[in-house]
């Protein structure tokens, strides 16, 4: 369970998230949208411990992420941030691997062709996959994803989707910013919208 | 093959190297194949030729240091502002009067003026919160210039025979090697060494940028500093023995990834071979070329490292994106 309590987040000045509470349910996809700018990748953030609120606290199950170490937090909670972008000619199956164990995963995001080409030459929606696979390969109870079908086409998006159902049937709590329309979300088995 | 083939090239230049020079050597296969027979192959030859194996070595793996703590495929010493640190660190001390020109003592200040610019450098580019890539090149730049500058005014104090000495060095020759500061530039590399190795998984994942670092696991800054701690000894130890040799820590490490893939660990070992295969090469041109003159090896090792930064922003590759 992750439980936001009375956050307020400020980000260069401006306040992007106002006194917010929350409770997000272990074992289940929660899925945050809304326009562009409300603050849905900061929240996203802040669950992550990359950024800390000004006022209020973020737990996940007793930990507090902000004051946690790096290595301790790694095993808690796994991120797949959003435009991740690779500057070294590391394969596929090297990066997925410096987070975890790689070969069902790949099979499972159709990575498998792809496993010996360098991530500085994939696509776009490619290399979101890698980022997604290599979020759970680190195998952790939290899986954080940030815009993760952006770039994917409706057969990539399904496939995904499907993993993550499986992977919150197996008891993971899975964080989800996305920009779809409600209707779109059957999926989720809870939807944030408002969080000012 | 492409595993041993560099260590192999290594060993044939350094035999070429002992064989070569300004003195005939008769016989020269008998005299290296009896250890201290012969003086100007083992007293002479020997010491240099080592010192050249060592600085490349140190500055390949100081190179790989700057480009993986900057995630940035430009990064070396001599943009870090470490070399010219070292340079004034060196240079402060014997302008002090506290040690001599290539002493076991010159380097220590050396390795510590390093390890303030290199720190200035870093400390400057994260004043504006997170470090990035950018920032620290421009720094950089900057420190460099101003330890630069530094250690010409400071030369223009010394004595003549001092100051002729610091010229010469700070061109990098490594004629002026000692047996002692030898001893002291293996312990600085072995030192720079283990914790490049150390850290090199760590490096691998900070490629993926800091965010997926920590997400990962990684205490980015901590990384960081280790990563400057180690490109300090490795680039202080070198440059106070030897002068700055510009280029290999650019080259060297480029020229390994290119061959052996990004793993960092890997690239602890080849970066190394292959940056103290330069150096030799270089130094052996330097010494044999214009006889009975002897040129800077930096003029050598520049030829060599100058085309592969040409190289890295005109030639598209998957290795390192540039763009």
């Amino acid at each position: 369970m992750i439980t936001i309590d009375e956050i307020t987040i400020v980000r260069d000045g401006r306040e992007i998230i106002y006194d917010y509470s929350e409770q997000i349910p272990a074992g289940s996809i929660t899925v945050i949208v809304g326009a562009n700018g409300c603050g849905k990748s900061t929240l996203l953030a802040a669950i992550a411990g990359d950024i800390a609120p000004v006022k209020g606290t973020i737990t996940i199950d007793d930990v507090h992420p902000i004051l946690t170490s790096p290595a301790q937090l790694a095993q808690i909670r796994a991120v797949a941030i959003q435009n991740q972008s690779y500057t070294l000619g590391f394969t596929v199956q090297q990066v997925i691997e410096m987070a975890g164990a790689s070969v069902q995963v790949m099979q499972a995001l159709e990575l498998t062709d792809l496993a010996h080409r360098q991530v500085t030459a994939l696509s776009g929606g490619e290399t979101a996959r890698v980022s997604i696979a290599t979020a759970i390969a680190q195998d952790t109870p939290v899986l954080l994803l940030d815009e993760p079908l952006a770039a994917q086409d409706i057969h990539s998006r399904k496939r995904i989707i499907e993993l993550l159902q499986k992977l919150a049937e197996g008891g993971k709590t899975i964080v989800v910013v996305a920009h779809s329309s409600e209707s779109e979300l059957s999926w989720a088995d809870k939807v944030i919208k408002q969080f000012h | 093959m492409k595993k041993t083939a560099p260590i192999v090239l290594l060993i044939v230049a350094a035999v070429a190297a002992m064989s070569v020079g300004s003195s005939q050597v008769d016989d020269f296969w008998s005299a290296l194949l009896n250890p201290g027979s012969n003086e100007i192959v083992w007293q002479i030859r020997f010491p240099r030729v080592m010192a050249a194996v060592i600085v490349g070595a140190a500055l390949g793996i100081a190179g790989l240091m700057a480009q993986g703590a900057c995630n940035n495929a430009i990064a070396e010493p001599a943009i870090l502002g470490t070399a010219a640190g070292a340079s004034f660190g060196a240079v402060a001390g014997i302008a002090t009067g506290l040690v001599q020109v290539g002493s076991l003592a010159a380097l220590t200040f050396g390795t510590a003026g390093a390890l303030l610019a290199t720190s200035i450098t870093f400390k400057l580019a994260a004043l504006r919160g997170a470090l990035s890539s950018f920032n620290l090149i421009i720094v950089g730049i900057a420190v460099s210039a101003i330890f630069t500058s530094l250690v010409g005014i400071t030369s223009a104090v010394l004595n003549r025979a001092d100051a002729r000495s610091i010229s010469f060095w700070s061109l990098g020759s490594l004629a002026l090697v000692t047996n002692e500061n030898l001893l002291g530039l293996i312990i600085t590399t072995l030192a720079g060494g283990v914790i490049a190795w150390f850290i090199a998984p760590m490096l691998d994942r900070l490629s993926l940028g800091d965010h997926s670092a920590f997400h990962l696991g990684v205490n980015v800054p901590r990384v960081r500093l280790l990563a400057l701690i180690s490109l300090s000894l490795l680039a202080g130890g070198a440059v106070s023995t030897v002068g700055v040799i510009a280029f290999i820590g650019l080259a060297a490490p480029h020229i390994a990834r290119f061959i052996y893939g990004p793993s960092h660990r890997a690239l602890t070992i080849h970066s190394a071979i292959i940056g103290a295969f330069i150096v030799l090469v270089a130094d052996t041109l330097a010494r044999t070329i214009a006889q009975p003159n002897e040129l800077p090896i930096g003029l050598a090792t520049a030829l060599i490292g100058a085309p592969v930064l040409i190289a890295l922003v005109s030639v598209k590759n998957n290795v390192w994106r540039t763009q």
